[in-house]
């Protein structure tokens, strides 16, 4: 199967297995990623920084739902989570905290695609 | 009201009305009914027979419920009304209102109440800024209910109207056919329920909509809990209560906090999360309602910045700025999701952390927001440094929906030369660096008794100490004797004498030695105005009494340098701007506005209040509280708490009783130089005394 952006963003937090930002963190956040007739799910496990990513159903404390090519734009950093969960895109169930903490995990906007990013850098 | 509207609110649900209940919105009024930043009823009309009703008297029961008095007819004389109305109104998910009609006549009559509804559902900032919506409006009716719809893409909000008894329901909607025999009453209830598609799940187990029950329970153990006053100055008792109250009202629980709640930063514009306003409102509550700044402390860690992200101004290790819900934020046309361009709110997580383990001994919170301090602490060196030059500037990077000025004093003209002009960016306001210098004091503190980390609190103090070397050498304007308002692009002083001095004595950044002349200033006939400390001295040439950072006094800023004036031992001085803003609180019957005019108080003899929609605003509640702590030189020093009062002219005794903190319980008491047989309605006003 080729690669995809969000395979690439959840596969890449399973490579780095450990992240300072979340050193106080504990919780499962599980995302359903409706794809043309099936749904991608994900599972990933924070323990204090420690970061386990999975296909495997197990209980969580976090739900997360959004179409699946919409959850790409969200790996890239070309939409914003947050934003996403106010339009509805992203749907959120269970701990609201552990969702915003695992924006952490997410990238940035990529240069030139923020919506109104000056050319001028500090 | 200073504008006879009528608010009631819990948390970011709020109603702006007219005195008789009713909402009728134009696209830039702010009336109406809003949650989440959005305006949910723009119109809300109570007729009988097609007739608008009157008011005749307006109850505000407590700060989330209202009663009206109503009659038929829209005359001047009422001799005739055979009919009225009582509409009583609760905000909970929405809001909840009983009507009851009464016949005082000796016939029967028949008549049609009816409820005209509609919503906009306009972002805050589409009303502020008078935009068009993109979605598109829907509305069901059925018995008893209407739905009023917006859809945009995914994203959908609606106001679900149901009665009981059943109304007539219409798609602009309800009437009610009423038969009341002779002095018969007729009741109904009404329900409005806001409502978000996707965010229901969210908001419900952030434990929205309290019910009414709860939440008059809980206002009273809210003033159960808070310190006892007792004084014999009768005005300081009702400015207390009523700043008690409003702080309760301008409580605000973001979705991740659960029941847990931290100040919001004004009505009705501001009920959000702020950086800034959150923090230094805490400060000022810290010895009365110290869970606010827990709560402040953990939400602005969850959501402090990690990436670089231009539209939002974020960096790693920023304290957010400000926080919204609507509909533009939802979208992405506006930054708000946080949005981070403020330059002061980074250090002030790290003062605040520090204070509020000095009172509360809450070590646990303090060692789990290390990591946030270290991030802060980082930022400060790292990405607020725009210059190279070791202080904090601002400049922003979204240039379009970005904020120009990121201090407290943001507006356009704030910071200007003595002669007027305006400097480029980046600019280093001075209070910012003070803030800084601050912040890494109290880091130091936290690193050797929490953090077990002597070498960083040590480097920590080596960097504070080179900080304010500099510091004052840099900022001092040697042929005014006092500090400049900031240093420009290129390293001048922006020369204006302004109160952010007063900001500089709280930090602890001014030298011993030129104490004294700052308080000069501070205390003169240029920025002191009987009543505080105006925000820009008379004399310069942007000066305006009625400047909103150019002249106007700030209660919330005269509180700071109340602080400031204790910090370095000017006692009596701290007591003669508490005195001024005290008094002027009476004139606003306990309520302080935001700012008043910075005309000398012997001009005016009342303080002028400056025009602004936001009231009651939170940093302006907790200013008196602040200023109770001034007065009675209040400091946690090791495990105990110091009292060293210093009371103004006309205070005769004071006392503030269960103070909360890391001793348990503990009152404290002042007295001061007061005869004793004047009579109370004749005495001076307290700033007039001296």
């Amino acid at each position: 199967m080729a690669a995809d952006t969000t395979t690439d963003f959840f596969e890449s937090l399973g490579r780095r297995a450990h992240e300072p930002l979340l050193e106080q963190t504990v919780g499962t956040l599980r995302f359903d990623l409706a794809g043309k007739g099936d749904v991608d799910r994900w599972f990933v496990a924070v323990d204090k920084g420690n970061l386990a990513v999975s296909h495997q159903r197990r209980r969580a404390d976090c739900t997360v739902r959004a179409a699946k090519p919409f959850f790409d734009r969200i790996a890239s950093g070309e939409v914003n989570a947050t934003a996403a969960v106010l339009r509805g895109t992203l749907e959120v169930e269970g701990d609201a905290e552990l969702l915003t903490l695992f924006q952490r995990l997410l990238p940035g906007p990529p240069a030139g695609t923020s919506p109104q990013r000056s050319g001028k850098k500090p | 009201m200073t504008d006879g509207s009528v608010r009631i609110l819990d948390g970011n649900t709020f109603v702006v009305s007219d005195d008789r209940g009713d909402i009728e919105a134009t696209p830039t009024d702010t009336a109406g009914l809003f949650s989440f930043d959005t305006r949910f009823l723009s119109k809300w009309v109570l007729t009988v027979d097609g007739e608008r009703l009157s008011a005749l008297s307006t109850d505000d029961l407590s700060y989330f419920e209202t009663r009206y008095f109503l009659v038929a007819g829209t005359g001047t004389v009422y001799v005739d009304a055979k009919l009225s109305v009582i509409r009583r109104r609760a905000v909970s998910e929405g809001f909840r209102e009983t009507l009851e009609v009464l016949n005082h006549d000796d016939e029967p009559v028949d008549l049609t109440l009816r409820i005209e509804a509609d919503a906009d559902f306009a972002d805050l900032f589409e009303v502020k800024d008078a935009l068009k919506k993109k979605g598109a409006y829907t509305r069901e009716a059925a018995p008893g209910r209407l739905r009023l719809g917006y859809v945009r893409d995914t994203y959908r909000r609606s106001t679900a109207i149901s009665s009981l008894p059943k109304a007539k329901a219409d798609e602009a909607g309800l009437s009610f056919p009423i038969h009341l025999r002779p002095h018969e009453s007729w009741k109904a209830e009404l329900e409005v329920v806001t409502e978000f598609a996707g965010l229901e799940r969210l908001a419900k187990s952030s434990g929205r909509g309290r019910g009414r029950a709860n939440m008059e329970s809980e206002l009273e153990r809210w003033l159960d809990g808070a310190p006892k006053l007792h004084c014999d100055w009768e005005p300081l008792l009702t400015t207390y209560r009523r700043s008690l109250v409003d702080l309760a009202a301008l409580r605000f629980s973001p979705l991740t906090a659960g029941r847990r709640s931290l100040p919001a930063a004004g009505l009705p514009w501001f009920m959000t999360m702020f950086g800034r306003d959150s923090i230094i409102t805490s400060l000022q509550a810290l010895p009365f309602t110290p869970e606010l700044a827990a709560t402040t402390l953990r939400e602005l860690a969850i959501r402090q910045g990690t990436r670089t992200d231009d539209f939002r101004d974020e960096d790693p290790g920023r304290i957010l700025h400000e926080m919204r819900y609507g509909e533009m934020t939802a979208f992405e046309e506006r930054p708000h999701s946080p949005y981070y361009g403020n330059a002061d709110a980074t250090p002030l997580f790290v003062v605040l952390l520090d204070e509020y383990e000095r009172w509360t001994g809450d070590r646990k919170l303090a060692r789990e927001l290390e990591p946030a301090a270290r991030a802060a602490l980082n930022w400060i060196d790292e990405y607020a440094d725009l210059q190279g030059n070791g202080y904090i500037s601002y400049q922003r990077r979204n240039e379009e929906t970005g904020l120009e000025n990121q201090c407290w004093k943001d507006s356009w003209d704030s910071i200007s030369y003595r002669d007027g002009r305006l400097p480029g960016f980046p600019r280093a306001t001075c209070e910012l660096q003070g803030y800084a210098y601050d912040a890494k004091r109290r880091a130091a503190r936290l690193a050797r008794i929490v953090w077990n980390d002597p070498a960083f609190a040590d480097e920590l103090d080596r960097q504070a100490a080179a900080l304010k070397r500099r510091f004052n050498r840099d900022f001092w304007v040697e042929d005014g004797k006092y500090f400049a308002l900031a240093l420009d692009a290129d390293g001048n002083q922006v020369d204006a004498l302004a109160s952010n001095n007063g900001h500089l004595l709280w930090s602890g950044i001014v030298d011993k030695s030129k104490a004294k002349a700052v308080v000069r200033h501070l205390l003169g006939p240029r920025l002191f105005s009987g009543w505080g400390v105006r925000t820009l001295a008379e004399g310069e040439a942007r000066y305006n009494p009625i400047g909103y950072h150019v002249g106007t006094v700030w209660p919330f800023d005269c509180s700071f340098i109340a602080w400031g004036l204790r910090r370095y031992g000017f006692k009596d001085e701290a007591a003669r701007i508490a005195a001024g803003i005290l008094d002027a609180a009476d004139f606003f019957e306990g309520r302080l506005p935001e700012a008043f005019g910075g005309y000398e108080r012997s001009l005016t003899k009342y303080p002028v209040q400056y025009p602004t929609a936001c009231s009651p605003q939170a940093w302006s509640t907790g200013a008196p509280l602040l200023l109770l702590r001034t007065m009675l030189g209040l400091e946690p020093v090791g495990e105990h708490l110091v009292v060293d009062p210093a009371l103004p002219a006309g205070v005769g005794h004071l006392e503030l009783l269960d103070i909360p903190g890391r001793w348990g319980r503990f009152d404290a008491f002042g007295r001061g130089l007061m005869s004793a047989e004047r009579a109370p309605k004749l005495r001076e006003q307290l700033g007039a005394a001296r």
